[in-house]
């Protein structure tokens, strides 16, 4: 059998070009197709990036179009005609707001300039098994290799169409963002909103970049066709409710997994690896979605295996990703997270107990003849809700573990 | 209400509509919840008045939403002509 290249790499994001910039560094004959015009054409992301895993494949981050560096966190819970609010601030440059139709463009930029072949508006339309490799079909005409790095995102086309991938509206959350037109902001922030849009399981996001704010929010899908708001209007009712008002520049959507460490889906088979959100590798821990610096630091090690898988001349032994998988950040942050994601598919965390501290602090602030006490204010409310402290002090550690 | 359609024609996927979205009309059973319609960021589908549901292809944004949300899996990514076309449930 002739194959094209070593290794096709099927999507243009995150994942799959830091997949194609390790690979090529290590020397393989690699080629990446991406539907897209460009690279970041079809991407969304709330837009904050944890830059640990990006410092690591591109060293010199100075030039790349990252917005602003995050120094300030803001919470905010919303429960019927209350609000509660904290907020934090650091500098620091762990992490930045950034816009991927920017970023992924520049990152394949640095991609092309190692020498990675880009296919762009190359539309993968099935993959099959045949001797010992993968075909591809697109719309440009069939490719054979002996490896392929399934970097498609959230749908994972190449597993899809190998028959390794079952989707559920349990596992996938929706995403919607708009980008909002601002005055030109100093600081980066980001802002969670838990409760703003009643009836759906998720939550709201603001960040700041420079001159504009992307807001949205990310909704458990099984939980919209409850919802009070229809999809396509979540995320401008989110937005009046943060009374943000400014020219719409951008709307977008897309899916985003939401499978959790004990219940990830293959992600490496015979002749095949997958990376990024096709992996399923997200985590949500209530306060943030992560999923970018997952892609990168997947990505990465999907481009070292793939060398060693290539020059065993064993493509159908796959199993080294998954080993240096699980030597890496990528899935001991998944594992770690485990127990804030189960956490927040809970129906208390995201609305009982959110409505509780906030009614306990209204009864706090309200001044009456009456002398209440927090704690006795607390469990009674709690105990209406039929939640008792010890599964109270149980979610606490959960939470913070 | 919000112009949608204004509202998509700033949007980055505009750049390419070249993939999308098919609709196996033997399958599909016109539920009463009807989750595409009211899970669809983009408004790609509608019912019209016998409860037929519409789909607006040139509207879809590549979600990957109607991949789930279908109980049925009615509908998948596949690359009809844009524009507007029916389903029968
Ligand atoms: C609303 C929202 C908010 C989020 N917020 C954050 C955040 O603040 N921080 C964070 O870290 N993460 C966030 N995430 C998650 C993050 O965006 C993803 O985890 C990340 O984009 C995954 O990168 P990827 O490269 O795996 O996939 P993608 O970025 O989805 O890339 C997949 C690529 O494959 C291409 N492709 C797909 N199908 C085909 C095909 N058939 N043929 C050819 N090419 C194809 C696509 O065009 C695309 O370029 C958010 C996600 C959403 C939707
Ligand atoms: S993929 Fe998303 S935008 Fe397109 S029809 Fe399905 S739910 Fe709507």
């Amino acid at each position: 059998m002739s194959y094209d290249a070593d290794l096709i790499i099927v999507g243009g994001g995150l994942s799959g070009l830091s997949a194609g910039i390790t690979a090529v560094k290590e020397g393989l004959n690699v080629i990446l197709l991406e539907r897209g015009d460009y690279s970041g054409a079809k991407n969304v992301s709330g837009g904050r990036m944890y830059v640990h895993a990006l410092r690591k494949l591109i060293p010199d981050i100075e030039n790349a179009p990252l917005e602003l560096p995050i120094s300030k966190e803001s919470f905010e819970v919303h429960c019927n005609n209350r609000k509660l609010y904290f907020s934090f601030e650091e500098k620091s440059d762990n992490s930045y707001s950034i816009l991927r139709s920017k970023f992924d463009r520049w990152l394949a930029q640095q991609a092309e300039n190692l020498g990675l072949i880009i296919s762009y508006s190359t539309l993968v339309t099935n993959a099959y098994r045949e001797e010992n490799g993968i075909v591809l079909d697109t719309n440009r005409g069939s490719l054979k290799a002996p490896l392929v790095i399934d970097a498609s995102g959230v749908t994972s086309v190449v597993f899809r169409f190998l028959g390794l991938r079952n989707f559920s509206p349990k596992k996938w959350m929706l995403g919607v963002k708009e980008i909002i037109k601002s005055k030109e902001n100093e600081e980066g922030e980001a802002k969670t909103v838990i409760g703003a849009v009643k009836g759906v399981k998720g939550g709201g996001f603001v960040y700041t970049n420079k001159d504009t704010l992307s807001v949205g929010m990310a909704v458990i899908f099984d939980s919209l066709p409850k919802s009070e708001v229809p999809a396509k209007d979540l995320v401008e009712v989110f937005r009046e409710r943060e009374g943000i008002e400014g020219e719409v520049l951008e709307y977008s959507a897309h899916a985003i997994p939401y499978y959790g460490y004990d219940n990830l889906p293959p992600i490496y088979d015979k002749n095949v690896i997958a990376v990024g959100d096709s992996a399923g590798f997200l985590i949500n821990d209530g306060f943030t979605i992560r999923g970018m610096d997952l892609a990168i630091g997947s990505g990465m090690i999907a481009g070292i295996s793939a060398k060693r898988i290539i020059e065993s001349k064993n493509y159908e032994n796959t199993e080294i990703y998954y080993t240096l998988l699980k030597e890496s950040f990528v899935l001991k942050h998944l594992q770690l997270a485990l127990n804030r994601f189960k956490l927040i598919e809970e129906d208390r965390t995201l609305s009982i107990y959110p409505e509780v501290i906030c009614e306990v602090l209204s009864s706090m602030f309200t001044v009456s003849e009456e002398r209440k006490y927090l704690i006795d204010e607390a469990l009674s409310r709690l105990k209406e809700k039929g939640i008792s402290l010890g599964q109270l002090l149980i979610d606490l550690w959960r939470g913070v573990k | 209400m919000i112009d949608l359609l204004k509202r998509l024609g700033l949007n980055t996927y505009n750049v390419d509509k070249k993939s999308h979205i098919e609709v196996n009309t033997d399958i599909c059973l016109t539920c009463k919840d009807k989750p595409c319609i009211v899970s669809c960021p983009a408004g790609t589908y509608e019912a019209d008045k016998d409860g037929r549901i519409i789909v607006h292809y040139e509207r879809c944004l590549e979600c990957g939403g109607a991949l789930v949300i279908c109980p049925y899996h009615a509908i998948k990514f596949h690359f009809p002509e844009n524009g507007v076309s029916y389903r029968y449930g």
